[in-house]
């Protein structure tokens, strides 16, 4: 390799490092600022909300998300800082009540405001203020029958209630909690609450913190900005005083935030995946030359990717005191990044070039899977009392999330050994040998993991309530896994498949993973489930259909396989 | 021997163990989708304890879709246990060679038939249950809330109770007809049975509901059936109750709802001799109390997400010279005479713990098992990686 290939993968990697600095340099500092106040402390400042203390940025991203499902608002046609959006509702009710941040997508919910404009999907409080009524009619009846049983107009209307109803909340100071515990013997509290002694009236919070953050407010409606910048820095000087660990934390959050490390890396999984694919497509044209150089391009990329990734998970487990996996949405996240060292280990074995696809192509699915997944706001919410423990979820959790993992990574490896392999003359010589012998290891690592995770979990639930195995769906769905995987390699050790046979078993797993991953929580329930999914159900028949075409092409008799046959 | 190695060597096939594995998952995917209309521990007898079961092919589609008939002839669980169990153990019988490559496979094996056995024995011996005490009261009897009992009591006697039970199930056969026979004092005809059944207070029931019952609190509440908890709905449990016609001769004693949902006990008068009846969850009396001092039920601020219960209780059995205070929390149970103690949940209100009871002669045979099949599997495929690494870099 000489010339430019050579240095293309350098060029790649600095180019790469350079736009990931400049990141972080900004989430360091976004310089924004309303009314002519910096927003850089008042985003800091620290409230409670679904018992979780958290910066006020998070707390307003997570409400945005939820309304609008984007972090940021729309202000004649400018996107604005979340932090913005909730200091404008609480000093500037009515200038709030226009910004279009509820999202409606059902046709008959929007023409129950009225709403003949089918493009539209944002709205404002304002617009919807005339027809309230029957928006809290229309979800009252939707709400005498359960969830399950709503039609998909139901469930809309319900969840736009729930829109408003939050928003209320928000806009009349109940939620988040921003009284601060300052002095001994203080709990986190709203600064209004419903008066104790009489019936239907409020009383506003007046402990030192409840004076000091309404001071903000005061100096920020009227426009006083030196007033205000004072009146924050106050603040926050006695929140160090008493909370600085909170504060420390706040800081360190609102940058995390603002860096979406997820994000950034999943971009870089793309730019790596598009960088695999042309070295695939130049290992005709130019075998020596450009083929190695992009796929050592792709690995560098996903080198920094892996390592945002690394930075996030870190960061994660750093704010919220717990190990990775605590939610469905950081068991996408951590899937992900479990298969890319793996998928890269593989490549270092067999130098073929097409696991540092599969490894970005994983690690890019994995992180839309769960930003789709953190739609439903805090990310970092709370534990139900019999999953907090540390112990467990380092151990069970994870180790399972990482047998899930590998049982993705072989069925993927397996697609492209398929695909590629029948389909395409891409992987004749080397791949073709390497890529089975590669999905088989990583089936045994995922036999092992997803074993020892499995029985781990029932070890935690003898302990927790006394019943090792409880026949529940998700224990069942990982008692699948492990069945099917040790299926693969009894199959291959008594001579009843080889490579093909394997691929197609691989590809299969794919499907038996999806399902115990989501298929087990959208039948509704259980100790396991993690929430209520409903699209999710289409995007998972269409995955397990997509799988079962994927493994049909492994039928293809080997003498039609375009990489098996000699040119 | 000879002839024994020759019937082994087919049960020993690894196409066997292949296929025994297939149709496990199969029945674990079944086992799985039949929650949504039954009941976990419905589903565990007829699935994966059993020799047989009849998967009804509904289950693979929503009503909603499609009323399909027929059932599936299929292995139970125990079926394809016990198989899964001589497969293993005829592989390695026939082809047993120890060695130390070998030796990890071996290990593993080892553990896995322990964990059949771990389940078997569960099956066969566990034996769950729960304490419900309110805050400053003891209890002394374990109730299986899967089960129910029908409990007369004659408290005629000031030292002891003479208790007669008519078990759940043998009211739920009998729905319709009577019961009578035994030391019953009276026939009890059992006009309607409900498995699981939400009660209706006195704003919400219409006068009809009402007007079911002729005497005791079913003129005050009535009681509707609601489907059985099912498996996916969560632990639920269900709250069996019954419109019943006590009768004396040919004498009507009255019209009664039993129902496990109320404590309170309703008396009938028989032949001038008062006795007490109430329909309960099946009792087993221990020779040991446990009294609940204070319960605590921590929520995350401003939040109903629970942080945290306890129990702190005060455990005595006076023939063992025990009496002492325990803390019982999440994930910190109490062991106690071949039993162990966990905080499963809480009554209304915070007003009492609810403890799970749980007799397991085999609980600790899955850790065992655990450790054999971790160490055998690192040992198998970490000999075949370090072999791989060293021909890499050789």
């Amino acid at each position: 390799m000489k010339g430019f290939p050579r240095y293309f993968p350098i060029i790649v990697a600095l180019c790469v490092l350079a736009f990931m600095g400049s990141a972080i340099g900004r989430s360091f500092n976004a310089g924004d600022r309303a009314r002519g106040i910096s927003l850089e402390e008042i985003e800091r400042i620290p409230v409670s909300a679904g018992g979780r203390t958290k910066p006020l940025d998070t707390f307003a991203r997570n409400t945005l998300v939820r309304l609008s499902g984007r972090q940021t608002y729309e202000v004649d046609g400018v996107r604005r800082p979340a932090a913005e959006w909730i200091l404008e509702a609480w000093a500037d009710p009515s200038a709030s009540a226009t910004r279009q941040v509820f999202r409606i997508d059902h046709p008959d919910v929007k023409s129950i405001i009225g709403v003949t404009d089918t493009s539209r999907t944002r709205f404002s409080w304002k617009e919807m203020e005339p027809k309230l009524d029957e928006i809290v009619r229309q979800a009252e009846l939707a709400q005498q029958i359960g969830r399950k049983q709503q039609d998909p107009f139901q469930r809309a209307v319900s969840d736009l209630y729930g829109k408003l109803a939050e928003y209320a909340e928000i806009r009349a100071l109940r939620t988040p909690y921003v009284v601060a515990p300052l002095a001994a013997g203080e709990e986190w509290a709203p600064l209004v609450a419903p008066d104790p002694t009489e019936r239907g009236k409020t009383r506003i919070s007046d402990t030192e913190s409840a004076r000091l953050f309404q001071a903000i407010l005061v100096t920020y409606s009227t426009g006083d900005t030196v007033g205000c910048e004072k009146a924050i820095a106050a603040y926050s000087a006695r929140l160090n005083a008493s909370l600085a660990p909170d504060m420390q934390k706040g800081a360190f959050e609102v940058v995390f935030s603002r860096l979406e490390p997820f994000y950034q890396a999943s971009t870089l999984y793309m730019l790596a995946f598009l960088l695999g694919c042309l070295g695939l497509l130049a290992a005709p044209i130019s075998p020596e030359r450009w083929k190695p150089s992009f796929f050592r391009a792709a690995v560098a990329v996903i080198a920094v990717a892996f390592a945002i990734q690394t930075f996030g998970l870190v960061a994660r487990v750093y704010l919220q005191g717990r190990p990775p996996v605590t939610n469905l949405y950081s068991s996408a996240v951590f899937i992900g990044w479990a298969c890319v060292p793996l998928a890269l280990l593989g490549e270092w074995f067999s130098r073929v070039g097409i696991l540092s696809i599969a490894a970005s192509f994983i690690g890019f699915a994995t992180l839309i899977v769960a930003h789709n997944l953190s739609a439903s706001g805090d990310t970092m919410e709370m534990m139900q009392a019999v999953l907090d423990t540390n112990f467990w979820l380092a151990t069970h959790v994870v180790i399972v999330t990482i047998g899930y993992s590998a049982t993705f990574l072989a069925g993927f490896i397996a697609i492209f050994y398929v695909v590629g392999g029948a389909c395409t003359r891409l992987l004749a010589g080397d791949a073709m040998k390497a890529l089975p012998k590669m999905i088989y290891g990583v089936i045994c690592f995922a036999a092992l993991a997803s074993f020892v995770g499995t029985v781990l979990g029932g070890i935690w639930a003898d302990q927790s309530w006394g019943r090792f195995w409880g026949w529940d769906p998700k224990e069942n769905g990982a008692a699948m896994i492990v069945a099917w995987n040790l299926i693969i390699l009894h199959a291959r050790w008594g001579g009843m498949i080889r490579e093909r046979g394997v691929a197609a078993l691989a590809i299969a797993g794919n499907v038996i993973t999806a399902w115990s991953w989501f298929g087990t929580n959208m039948l509704g329930v259980g100790l396991h489930s993690y929430g209520f999914m409903d699209s999710a159900v289409f995007v998972l028949t269409a995955f397990c259909v997509s799988q079962l075409l994927l493994m049909a092409v492994a039928f293809i008799p080997t003498a039609k396989w375009k990489s098996l046959q000699t040119a | 021997m000879n002839a024994l190695l020759a019937l082994m060597k087919p049960l020993a096939s690894l196409k066997l163990t292949v296929v025994l594995l297939s149709l496990s998952i199969f029945l674990i995917l079944a086992g799985t989708v039949a929650q949504v209309d039954q009941g976990v521990w419905l589903v565990v007898d007829s699935y994966f304890r059993s020799i047989y079961v009849a998967i009804p092919f509904q289950i693979f589609v929503p009503r909603k879709v499609a009323e399909v008939p027929g059932i599936l002839p299929f292995p139970g669980g125990l079926t394809l246990g016990v198989l899964l169990f001589f497969n293993l153990l005829a592989a390695h019988l026939v082809r047993f060679k120890l060695s130390w490559k070998r030796a990890g496979m071996i290990t593993t094996h080892a553990g896995v038939l322990l964990l059949l056995v771990g389940e078997f024995v569960t099956g066969a011996f566990a034996k769950e249950g729960n304490m419900t005490i309110a805050e400053g009261e003891s209890t002394n009897y374990i109730e299986d809330t899967r089960s129910c009992e029908l409990a007369v009591i004659d408290a005629s006697d000031a030292k002891e109770d003479l208790v007669i039970v008519v078990p759940g199930r043998i009211l739920a056969d009998s729905a319709g007809s009577d019961v009578s026979g035994g030391e019953l004092p009276f026939t009890a005809r059992i006009l309607e049975w409900m498995p699981n059944s939400r009660l209706l207070g006195p704003m919400q029931a219409s006068p009809a509901q009402l007007a079911r019952a002729t005497t005791g609190f079913g003129t005050q509440v009535a009681a509707v059936p609601v489907a059985v908890a099912s498996g996916v709905d969560g632990a639920g449990i269900d709250a069996p109750a019954a419109y019943v016609e006590l009768r004396s001769g040919e004498t009507s004693l009255g019209i009664y709802l039993f129902t496990t949902q109320l404590r309170t006990v309703q008396s009938v008068d028989v032949g001038g001799k008062r006795y007490d009846i109430a329909l309960r969850y099946e009792r087993r009396y221990r020779p040991y109390s446990v009294k609940l001092i204070d319960f605590r039920h921590d929520r995350f601020v401003g939040t109903e997400v629970a942080r945290n219960f306890s129990s702190l209780v005060r455990l005595s059995d006076p023939a063992q010279n025990v009496d002492r205070e325990v803390l019982i929390s999440m994930n910190n149970p109490l062991r106690y005479a071949g039993e162990t103690f966990y905080q499963a949940s809480f009554a209304p209100d915070d007003s009492g713990t609810v403890l799970q009871v749980v007799r397991n002669p085999g609980w600790l045979l899955p850790y065992i098992s655990c450790t054999m099949v971790t160490v055998g599997l690192l040992w198998h495929f970490g000999t075949h990686m370090a072999a791989s690494f060293r021909r890499k870099l050789a």
